[in-house]
This record gives structure tokens, sequence and C-alpha cells, in this order.
């Protein structure tokens, strides 16, 4: 069988020009894969984390009741003892952090202006400790120890349509969670961006005691939890289902991946596309590549012809021609898992940002991630193809008339 | 009388356009084991057919060939191949070794096709390398060897397995008419040496000189078979 295989690995190499043709169509395969693959899987990354980050946390704690219906009147479905709750969750292992938080929505003048915001109140000390980003464009962050004035941060597309900047005030207008109105002023301390335009125009965030005061109650909405890794969500999110079960309110929990939509809709897209770039590349190695190896067969014909004289059983001759096709496959992915890997650096230091892509107002850094289970996975579909590419001349040579093929010119 | 190669009434005909041609022409041919016997006549005449016949790589229209008593008309591919494998071995007018192997790997082939194992492929590839007088070139590849060289490594891949039957068809049509005697005498020796059947096809009447028996094949059919008893070789 070894003397088989070296047989298979020298013919590889009987025709070099036409070999590395094959080759460099093969490694411009999977190193095109892996570009783009590391590139999503970067990108898929980056939104994952971003999404966490960005407040959505690993896991999220609400009452039961507040996804059984629809809320008449403000935090009516809130949570009321949330503090013995996060303590009881702060007892796990690999949480970070526990923090509170307000969604409410209201009005927000300017003495001339009105505009609608969607609002989220916050613990800024809880936030920081769970690491989470402020997205401040401009100006600072929320002060957890406010001076009399009552501090916001508010989206740069509502500070440019209120006309209004850092240092000026602002009054928001609530219904409170008797169903009143009431109102409160704040000052604006920062400008945050969150890269989506449509959520800049309308959003606006204060501290948790500013909420609960504009608000009139003690509840809040839900409990963001932070872990010390992603990969912890699993593990803690069963953890909490038997402990949280004794709470006063029956509880619901969700995990990052229950409430990231947007980041599902996004991974699903970059799957579709690569698997898209996937199937093209495996038509292509697969078309060209029966063109080569059915012209490999028929300049060999009287060689197989002789092989076959000799007693080569026919099932050698498409074993052979499906190893060296195979072995064309396993050297060309090498190659392109290397060169591909190599051009991933390059990029990666050429520090090259790709335009922002629609509904985003920030670029994106072109950074392309190694993932070995990707170059796995190209290096396997070049050498499948390449395998299926073999079989029509694999078994046209091993059914050649012996006669005819020992004459064949 | 047993014989190790029996032709009965064979014939071949090939389809051409919407008739047929007729190669071989009930032809019928004994060989005895040990033999040394060439094929002669024209081109046309039949010679390639009728060693294809023998060497199970074509089956007859009509008639039957006897292999070593086996009649290998009714055959299946995969006892055919057998018998190729085990019995036969091939000398091919245009040499057809492999040309990424060397002459000592050509030479093992036929034995790797057995599941020989390596040492003894090895062993057994110098020793009939060393017959054919090319030992010193068992490194080197084909395309590295005289056309003369090339296809002393074919004979002695025809001979490594010591089959009861070499076929070789007209295995001097690519040599000049020095290295062409050479290989008949060379083939003849291990016929004398080794007890090896030769049968081999040859339209060169100067290579007959030395031959103990030569049918002569025309149009088809055997036109004479001759047995020369006053033949003396070297």
């Amino acid at each position: 069988m070894g003397k088989f295989l070296l047989l298979a690995f020298r013919n590889v190499f009987r025709n070099r020009r036409r070999t590395i043709m094959t080759l460099f169509m093969v490694s411009g395969g999977v190193a095109g894969l892996l570009l783009a693959g590391g590139y999503f899987a970067h990108m898929i990354d980056g939104l994952r984390e971003d999404t966490i980050r960005n407040g959505l946390g690993h896991i999220q704690i609400f009452t039961a009741e507040h996804f059984r219906r629809d809320e008449v009147h403000v935090l009516d479905t809130g949570i009321d003892n949330w503090r013995q709750v996060a303590a009881t969750v702060k007892t796990v292992p690999h949480v970070r952090g526990v923090a509170p938080r307000i969604e409410f929505y209201g009005m927000v003048s300017n003495g001339q202006k009105s505009s609608v915001f969607m609002g989220s109140a916050i613990d800024p000390d809880a936030e920081r400790s769970l690491g989470f980003t402020s997205n401040v464009s401009s100006g600072r962050d929320l002060s957890s120890r406010p001076g009399s004035e009552v501090e916001a941060l508010i989206g740069a597309g509502l500070a440019k349509s209120m006309n209004v900047g850092i240092g000026d005030g602002l009054t928001l207008l609530s219904v409170t969670s008797d169903g009143a109105l009431n109102g409160v002023d704040v000052q604006i301390a920062g400008i945050v961006t969150t890269g989506i335009s449509e959520m800049d125009a309308r959003y606006l965030r204060i501290t948790l005691n500013s909420a609960q005061r504009l608000l009139q109650s003690d509840r809040i909405t839900n409990l963001v939890v932070g872990l010390d890794s992603t990969a912890n969500t699993d593990a803690v999110y069963d953890t909490l289902i038997p402990r949280l079960s004794g709470q006063p309110q029956q509880m619901t929990l969700k995990k990052w991946t229950d409430l990231a939509t947007y980041y599902k809709q996004v991974r699903t897209l970059f799957n579709g596309i690569f698997l898209f770039m996937g199937l093209i590349v495996f038509f292509m190695v697969l078309m060209s590549s029966v063109n080569t190896l059915l012209m490999t067969m028929f300049e060999r014909t009287r060689e197989i012809g002789a092989m076959l004289a000799m007693g080569t059983p026919r099932s050698w001759i498409v074993a052979l021609f499906m190893s060296e096709a195979v072995l064309i496959g396993i050297i060309g992915a090498i190659i392109g898992v290397v060169v591909g890997n190599l051009l991933g650096v390059l990029i990666n230091i050429s520090g090259l940002h790709m335009p922002p892509p629609p509904g985003y107002t920030v670029s994106i850094p072109f950074l392309v991630k190694h993932v070995p289970s990707l170059m796995i996975g190209s290096s396997l579909l070049v050498i499948v193809s390449l395998a299926f590419a073999s079989i029509l001349p694999a078994v046209r040579a091993s059914q050649l008339q012996i006669a005819e093929a020992l004459a064949h010119v | 009388m047993d014989y190790l190669v029996k032709v009965e009434a064979v014939s071949r005909r090939f389809p051409m356009d919407h008739s047929y041609v007729s190669a071989l022409d009930n032809a019928s041919l004994h060989v005895s084991a040990g033999e040394f016997l060439a094929i002669a006549g024209p081109s046309g005449s039949g010679k390639s057919t009728l060693l294809n016949l023998v060497g199970c790589l074509d089956k007859p229209t009509s008639g039957r060939i006897l292999l070593d008593g086996e009649d290998t008309s009714g055959l299946k591919p995969a006892r055919l191949t057998a018998l190729r494998r085990d019995k036969i071995g091939f000398v091919f007018q245009t040499f057809n070794l492999i040309p990424v192997f060397t002459a000592s790997e050509n030479v093992e082939y036929p034995l790797l096709v057995q599941g020989v194992g390596a040492s003894e492929r090895g062993k057994r590839a110098a020793v009939a390398l060393e017959s054919v007088g090319l030992l010193s070139r068992a490194g080197q590849r084909p395309d590295l060897l005289s056309g003369g060289e090339r296809q002393r490594v074919a004979v002695a891949r025809a001979i490594v397995h010591r089959p009861a039957l070499v076929l070789a068809d007209e295995p001097t049509a690519n040599l000049d008419s020095h290295n062409a005697t050479q290989l008949i005498d060379l083939m003849r020796d291990l016929n004398l040496s080794l007890g090896l059947t030769f049968i081999f096809s040859t339209h060169d009447q100067r290579l007959l000189e030395h031959t103990p028996r030569i049918v002569r094949l025309c149009d088809g059919r055997v036109a004479e078979d001759t047995l020369r008893q006053e033949v003396c070789h070297g």
C-alpha cells in the first residue's frame, strides 16, 4: 500500500505545470474562504461581545409577569425586591456583577421643541463594574454621586434634533407608575452614540435614582447579569433557575442569545453568505478538476492499460486516481491555510477599515479571525470536492478495455 | 499431451462502420510449457489480436482458448485478472513502464499486485534485473534509460513473478536491429535458463533465425507452423 501511495504521490507531480495550476486554484479557494470566514467570524464575535457589553449582559432577569401582559402603567410588571434578587445572583460563581435597569419613555423638551425619547435608567457604578460601555462620544459618563442637578446622557441624533449640547438643560416628562404626569429637569452630561442612527435619534439615559423619582416607583424593569466569560452563560443560567424559584415574585431568565435578535439575524445572514461562498468554491474546484483529471486519464491510457494487463484490479485504478486527487486537495489545502493565515495577519496589522454597514454610523475595522474549525472545514471542502471530481475520470480509467487502451496513441 | 496454451478454432471480428472486420479467422495453435515461439506475419495479419486473446486481454468471437487447462473464454473479469496477474508476463511494444517509478520499482510492480511483501519484492526485483543485466541501473527512472534498456526492464518486469507464460507483442518494434537481436537473445536465454514459455510476435525476419518454432499468420489465419529442431542457440 505504501508503494501504491508513493505512485499516487509521484503522479501528482508528473505534470508540474498542470498540478501547480490546480494547486493554485485549490489553495486560492481555501485562502479565500479563510479570509472571508475569518472576517465574518471576527464580525460575529465583535457583534456578540458588543451586544453584551453595550448593556445586554449575559443573562437578564425579569418578572414572569413582564412577558405575560403589557404594562398599563410604567413598571407595572417590574421587580419589587430587586436588591434581594441581585444579592442572590451575586453568590453564583462566574457572576461578575448585577446591574438594575429601568426602561421607560416620555417626552423631552428644551422649552421650544419637544420630542419623544426612549429612556434607560442605570446604576453607573454597577454598569462600570460589569465593564459595559457607555458609548459616550463627547462629554462624560453619568456620575454615581450627582450634585443638585439630575444628569442625562442623550443620543447624538436626539441632541441634534433638540439643538442642545453638553451642559444644556432639558425637561423630561413621563407618566408615573400611578398614571400621573411627572417631570424632572436634567442637565446634559454627555452625548452617546450607539452606532445605530434610529436609536441615537430617541435615546436618553439617566441614573436609576433619578428615574425612580421621575416614575415615583422603587421598582426596576430588570436585572442585567454580567459574567466573567460568555462561555459560562449556560452554566450560570442553569444554576440561577432553581436559586430564584423561591422569590415572592416569579422570575423569568433570558439568556443573551434569546434577547440578541439583531445578532442572530446577522449571524444567520453571514452563515448564509459563507455557505454560498463555500458552494461556489466547491463547484469551481469540482468543475475545473474534472477537466484536468480527465486530461490526465487520457494521457495515461496506455499506462493504465498496461497496469490492468498485469493484473491490477480495476478498484486499484479507481483508488489511484482518487488518491491523486485527494493528495492534490490535501497539498492545496495546506498551502491555502498557510497563505490564508499569512494574508490574515497582514490584513490585521494593516489597520484597514470597512465602511459602516447600513444603519450604522461607525466604520468597522477589517480584521480576520484565525478559526481552526474554519481551516479544517475549508480544507475538507476542497478535498471532498477533488474526491468528487476524480470519480468520473477514475471510473472511466478503471473501465478501459485493455487491448484498446494498449493500442491508444 | 498437456499444453500450456491451446487455441482452438478461434476467430475475432471487430465491428467497423456497418460491417465486421475479421482479425483472426479460425486459428488453432498449441503451445507446450517451455517453448520459445514466434508469431510472424505482416502488419494486420492478426499477431497482436492472437496475443491479446491468449493473454486474456480480449475475448474471441468464437472458438476457445485454454490456458494451463482452464478455458478462459467464459471466465469472469475477476478470474481473468487473477490469471493475468499470476500466470502471464507481458512485454509491450512501447515498453509501458511507469514513468514515475524507478527501474527496480517497475520490476517490482507485478509482485506488488500479487501482494508480496516489500523486502521480498526488492530481492526478487534485483534478481530479475540482474538476469537482464541492468542491476546497476535499478535506481534510474525510465526516462534516463535507453530504448534497449527500457525493454530489458520490461522483460525483467514480465518474468519477476515467474509466470507460466510470457507474451511479448512486437517487443523489438521500437529498437534498432542490434538491440532487437540482443533482446530476442535475452528472452531465449531466459527461456532456456528459467524454463519460461515465451510467445512473441514480430514482422522482422532477421529475428526469427534463433527461434525454434515459428507460427506464420496471414490474413488472420495460421499459414504455417514450423518447428526447427536444428536451431542451435548461441
